[in-house]
């Protein structure tokens, strides 16, 4: 699964990150290869998943979208303008037409400042965007993410729950009326009830604000229930990209596969996982060569270690990539 | 100012602004000239002692030494401040400048501090004292370059803690400058630590301004020092005239070194200090025939006595697991599902706990038998999973000796046999290279192999019974997947009850026989787990089921939510728990506790379970 390649990408992509790769300094000397020539992109108006293990790379696609990271090669477009270019003040223009949430929702906030100011912050940054009176804004957007109410604002973040956090992280990331949201893990620290708060108020959000979104998680029933498309990614590569529905009832990319089969209590038809991978995930200091799930994939042969696998067409808008998918 | 700062601090305080009032309202207080030789005019005898006219006495000059010690406050407090003013400024602008920017800058400034606070400071002040006429120009300079390396020190190290947090990230992402998120999302989060950090500071400026005195390095006019100094010659006969001035000296360092100390603690509150005390109430449930259950829990009921008041996790809870047998208990987080599990073992953190009704493992009694016997029972019989594997184990010794210790412990085992036991049981749990295994630390291993060796240690001695907290919720899916299916292995073969405890339905779904649903202290519905999936009872247990993201459902299905959040464990509500979130809320849930239904086999406390009234009531 090398998942290099293009194949995937579209003519009228709202977003696209090209041949993304990131490597960050490793202990002596070593290079850590986090992410490794990955491609993707989002139409606008579009949810893409990105789904896999620790270390696959999905959080530090994200952040080298947002340039958090500056991506070693590769670029990120953005309404055709390359945001891999740019730098300083032209960055943080260009920047605020995508918003990131994260994981902890409570890290998330600073803890010596009021909501009001913390939802405020891109307002005091940028100015308003609609030229409509700031207050109005703040309102408008706390209602719509669930925390209407007159002294909200006033609070601190510790006197709020988790869940209440996020919608608050949430309303900062609208303010500045966002195309693209990126959500890396924002329901993972949330009791299930919450993050079903949370999911739906994401589903009715997309709507009221035409948001375009990039959705990481490692929770594969989540990424079905909010994505239009799904990408699987292992160990810095890309598996599978495919539309939700396609990808979960025919899973592909064999990593897909043991993923889909690992979900405790799942009823797909799939053969138990402990007969889809095998070993231990390798270190992305030092990958595999070719095909990087080689070493843990039960139909790999010499041809995987040499050659690594370009994403290619099995079905209509379903790419995998490969060197074996039809043993599978 | 939320928590509590003692009464300590607060005296202290009062100390600074005595000390602070009397310093500057001097000349329009009735207090003597301190210069003014007193004795000369009959107003006062040399050595006078203290006494209600005179406080403090006079001294060798027959000088008002209540007047000297006001005025040598002043150089001191003009002294702290400018230098606590200027090092403060320049040591935190440095210090979140070289946590945040990190770099060239960064290194540069660490090797300056470095050197810096490697360089004898003493040395430095006697040179430039000696070099350059003392004065309080001269002192404020020297002194606040020996300051700023120490702020700095400090406010890099939290800025550097600060900025790996992700509200700085989410500020860079809105498009703020550096110059922003260093004045509003940095500078006040190391405020109060500055701040803590400025009073010790402050102390040790008037520590040193005193240290000076006895060098005859001193500032123009009266200082604290000079007058300890110079009392000295006279400590036999007359010891109140240096005394005196360093009591007060003295105090008000204290005084600057308690309130920094104070502030400290709202940075990074300690543990309160709760003494740990265990009580035991009521008589146990004596145990029915022919009923051989390794775990057996009767209205287990436990409470915490804390400062915020009394506070219930678990409530009545009636539990019970056959040998070979699993038992989930789901939940969400605060509803005492852990708490449980710390109630069989009686391991909480330091808090005054009180356990009511019967715990029974594999026969013992664990609330009321000797301390001696429910150890054993514990060491023994019982095996213990936690979350992570990483804080479970102890990150400096190899996991060998970590398998091999409780054995020989417990197990009265050679550590010859021990040892050979230890591969045994490595290779059992799935760790394919086991002899090196066993030489490693735990950092070594990944999270799921570490998973693999607490489960390892866990079986050492053959336990019944397997008490499993969240065992996989830090590990990936198809790690988790392996353990589930490790677990599930072992308790059969080794007909071992094993307890799981997880906020993940789906966990418990393929890996127990019977299940117990808990809610704000309580279990709402407890039986078959097949039975209890496939007709649930409890509307809680329905709520949850449904706020679950089915793999069977196409995408964007809207989710069944369930509004609010638990009720406080703290003075919880009466009648049903879940009624201020339930969709089928009925007047009578309000105000009647639920009498537990159904049958013994599943039972549920819900006045309107799903069976009788399948359609929503409302």
């Amino acid at each position: 699964m090398a998942g290099t390649g293009d194949a995937h990408l579209r003519e009228d992509a709202h977003l696209v990150a090209r041949d993304l790769v990131v490597e960050f300094s490793g202990p002596n000397k070593t290079v850590v290869h986090a992410v490794s020539g990955v491609s993707f992109d989002l139409i606008a108006g579009e949810t893409l998943g990105v789904v896999g293990e620790s270390g696959c790379g999905k959080t530090t696609s994200g952040r080298a979208v947002m340039q958090l990271e500056r991506p070693t090669s590769g670029e990120v477009t953005l309404r055709g303008q390359r945001l891999t270019d740019l730098q300083g003040t032209d960055l943080r223009r260009a920047r605020r037409a995508m918003q990131m949430i994260f994981q902890d929702p409570i890290s998330s906030l600073n803890p010596s400042r009021r909501v009001k100011d913390i939802v405020r912050e891109g307002i005091e940054i940028w100015g308003d965007p609609d030229g409509a009176s700031t207050s109005d804004r703040i309102d408008e957007i706390m209602e719509a993410v669930g925390l209407g109410g007159d002294d909200v604002g006033e609070r601190r973040p510790h006197e709020f729950s988790g869940g209440q956090c996020q919608r608050i992280c949430i309303a900062r990331a609208l303010v500045l009326d966002p195309e693209v949201l990126i959500l890396d893990e924002p329901v993972s620290a949330l009791d299930v009830s919450v993050q079903a708060q949370i999911l739906n108020l994401l589903d009715k959000l997309k709507e009221q604000f035409q948001l375009t979104i990039m959705f990481i998680s490692h929770d594969l029933a989540v990424v079905k229930n909010v994505s239009d498309r799904v990408m699987v990614m292992y160990l810095g590569k890309v598996c599978e990209v495919a539309g939700t529905d396609a990808l979960y009832a025919k899973p592909t990319h064999p990593y897909s596969r043991a993923l889909l089969a690992s979900i405790p209590g799942h009823e797909l038809d799939l053969p138990p996982a402990s007969e889809l991978i095998s070993g231990e995930l390798p270190s992305p200091i030092d990958p595999p060569s070719g095909c990087r799930f080689r070493t843990r994939c039960p139909h790999a042969t010499a041809k995987c270690a040499t050659e690594e696998p370009v994403l290619r067409a099995v079905a209509e808008d379903h790419y995998v990539a490969c060197h074996h998918p039809g043993s599978v | 100012m939320r928590k509590r700062l003692g009464i300590l601090f607060w005296i202290a305080v009062l100390w600074i602004v005595l000390v602070v009032f009397l310093a500057i309202f001097r000349d329009s207080l009735p207090i003597a000239d301190p210069v003014a030789r007193l004795a000369r005019s009959g107003e006062c005898e040399r050595f006078e002692r203290p006494s209600w006219s005179r406080w403090f006495g006079c001294d060798n000059a027959g000088r008002d030494i209540f007047a000297r010690s006001v005025e040598g406050a002043r150089p001191a407090l003009v002294l702290g401040v400018v230098v606590t003013g200027i090092a403060g400024t320049i040591g935190t602008l440095v210090g979140v400048i070289s946590g945040y920017i990190r770099g060239l800058f960064d290194t540069v400034m660490t090797t300056i501090v470095d050197i810096s606070l490697a360089f004898p400071a003493l040395v430095l002040l006697i040179a430039v004292s000696v070099a350059f006429e003392p004065s309080l120009r001269v002192f404020v300079i020297v002194f606040s370059i020996l300051g700023i390396p120490g702020y700095a020190r400090i406010v890099r190290g939290a800025t550097f803690a600060l900025a790996e947090r992700e509200f700085v990230d989410a500020s860079e992402s809105m498009g703020a400058t550096r110059a922003r998120i260093v004045r509003r999302e940095l500078l006040p989060n190391v405020a109060l630590p500055v701040l803590s950090f400025a009073f010790i500071g402050f102390a040790l400026v008037i520590i040193a301004e005193g240290g000076l005195a006895f060098l005859n390095l001193s500032l123009d006019g009266i200082t604290w020092g000079k007058e300890i100094s110079e009392g000295r010659h006279f400590i036999v006969d007359h010891p109140h005239v240096s005394l005196i001035p360093s009591t007060v000296m003295f105090l008000t360092i204290l005084a600057f070194n308690l309130v920094g100390d104070g502030l400290r603690s709202l940075v990074a509150p300690r543990e309160v200090a709760t003494a740990r005390r265990l009580h035991i109430e009521g008589t146990p449930e004596p145990r029915s025939e022919g009923d051989d259950a390794v775990l057996r829990i009767v209205d287990l009921s436990t409470k915490l006595h804390t400062p915020g008041g009394l506070v219930e996790p678990v409530d009545q809870v009636s539990l019970s697991l056959a040998p070979g047998e699993a038992l989930g208990i789901v939940g969400e987080s605060g509803s005492g599902k852990t708490m449980i599990l710390r109630s069989i073992v009686g391991a909480f953190p330091l808090a005054d706990v009180t356990r009511a009704g019967t715990v029974e493992v594999d026969g013992v009694d664990m609330l009321r038998s000797a301390d001696t016997v429910s150890r054993r029972t514990l060491g023994t019989n019982i095996g213990m999973v936690s979350q992570n594997p990483l804080t479970a184990l102890n990150p400096v010794r190899r996991v060998g000796d970590q398998v091999i210790e409780p054995m020989i412990v417990h197990g009265d085992l050679s550590r010859a046999d021990a040892r050979e036991r230890a591969l045994e049981l490595l290779q059992q749990v799935g760790i394919p290279a086991a002899e090196r295994c066993l030489r490693e630390y735990p950092h070594q291993l990944s999270g799921g192999m570490r998973q693999r060796v607490t489960i390892a240690i866990a079986l050492a001695n053959e336990p019944k019974l397997l008490l499993a907290d969240e065992p996989t919720s830090a590990l990936d899916v198809t790690v988790q997947d392996q353990i589930l299916r490790l677990l599930d292995g072992l308790r059969r073969e080794r007909g071992m009850g094993m307890v799981l405890v997880t906020h993940d339905l789906a966990v418990v779904k393929g890996f127990t026989d019977n299940v117990a649903i808990v809610y704000a202290g309580q279990v709402v519905e407890y039986g078959p787990t097949a039975e209890i999936f496939a007709n649930p009872q409890h509307r809680y247990t329905v709520a949850l089921m449904n706020s679950m993201p089915d793999l069977n459902l196409p995408s964007h299905s809207e989710l069944t939510t369930i509004e609010g959040a638990p009720p406080s464990l703290i003075d919880p509500p009466s009648g049903c728990r879940f009624a201020e979130r339930c969709p089928a809320v009925q007047d009578k849930c309000r105000t009647d506790d639920p009498v537990r239904a159904g049958t013994d086999v599943h039972s549920y406390s819900c006045w309107f379970p799903m069976s009788e009234h399948p359609v929503e009531v409302s």
